[in-house]
């Protein structure tokens, strides 16, 4: 789907001007969306634990 | 004579409340007394799971009370992931950013399965995903 866009994009490239060059990159663009939702629920979740260790403080002793 | 009856009755709740709040408060200045001179030495520690361990020699009585606060700690983690519809991991991990931001130079602290340090004058190298916590 993606290379197919790309791959349009770049005959209509060639089609109108006929020098512009689009090459596909030779790796596939990865994007790791798992280490963004980890992160996004840990900092949510950071409000939720500070509450938890002001209400708890028998548990986290300093 | 209802009402006579529940004014007395509401004393003694609040006579057994006032006892039961004063014995829970003592009790809970008596389990941190022995932790808290381990947690400044450093034989006792925080870790990046959320929970505490020992780092060097305690006695049995606060590697007892290392462990109790442990099993407290996993309920209340448990509790918050239910409600958030989390791991209990993530809900442990999240406090720990917490607890580890906070300790004061000389305590100890352990990242993942690393060995024990001990924190100096300078901020300590939270995990990654602790790094855009507020």
């Amino acid at each position: 789907m993606k290379t197919r866009m790309i791959m349009t994009a770049g005959f209509a490239g060639l089609a109108l001007g006929g020098c512009i060059q689009v090459k596909a990159p030779d790796k596939p663009i990865e994007i790791n969306l798992n280490v963004k939702v980890q992160q996004e629920v840990v900092v949510k979740l950071q409000r939720d634990a500070q509450d938890l260790i002001q209400n708890n403080p028998e548990l986290f002793p300093q | 004579m209802t009402r006579k009856m529940t004014k007395p009755a509401l004393m003694i709740a609040a006579a057994i409340a006032l006892a039961g709040g004063l014995g829970m408060s003592v009790a809970a200045s008596a389990q941190s007394a022995g932790l808290s001179a381990a947690l400044s030495s450093g034989a006792v520690g925080e870790q990046a799971d959320g929970y505490m361990g020992v780092a060097g020699s305690v006695s049995d009585t606060v590697r007892k009370e290392v462990e109790s606060i442990n099993i407290k700690r996993r309920q209340v983690y448990t509790d918050l992931a239910g409600k958030r519809g989390v791991t209990v991991q993530d809900a442990a991990a999240a406090t720990a950013c917490q607890t580890l931001s906070r300790l004061k130079a000389g305590q100890a602290y352990r990242i993942g399965a690393g060995a024990w340090q001990t924190k100096g004058a300078a901020a300590i190298a939270l995990p990654s995903y602790c790094a855009s916590a507020g």
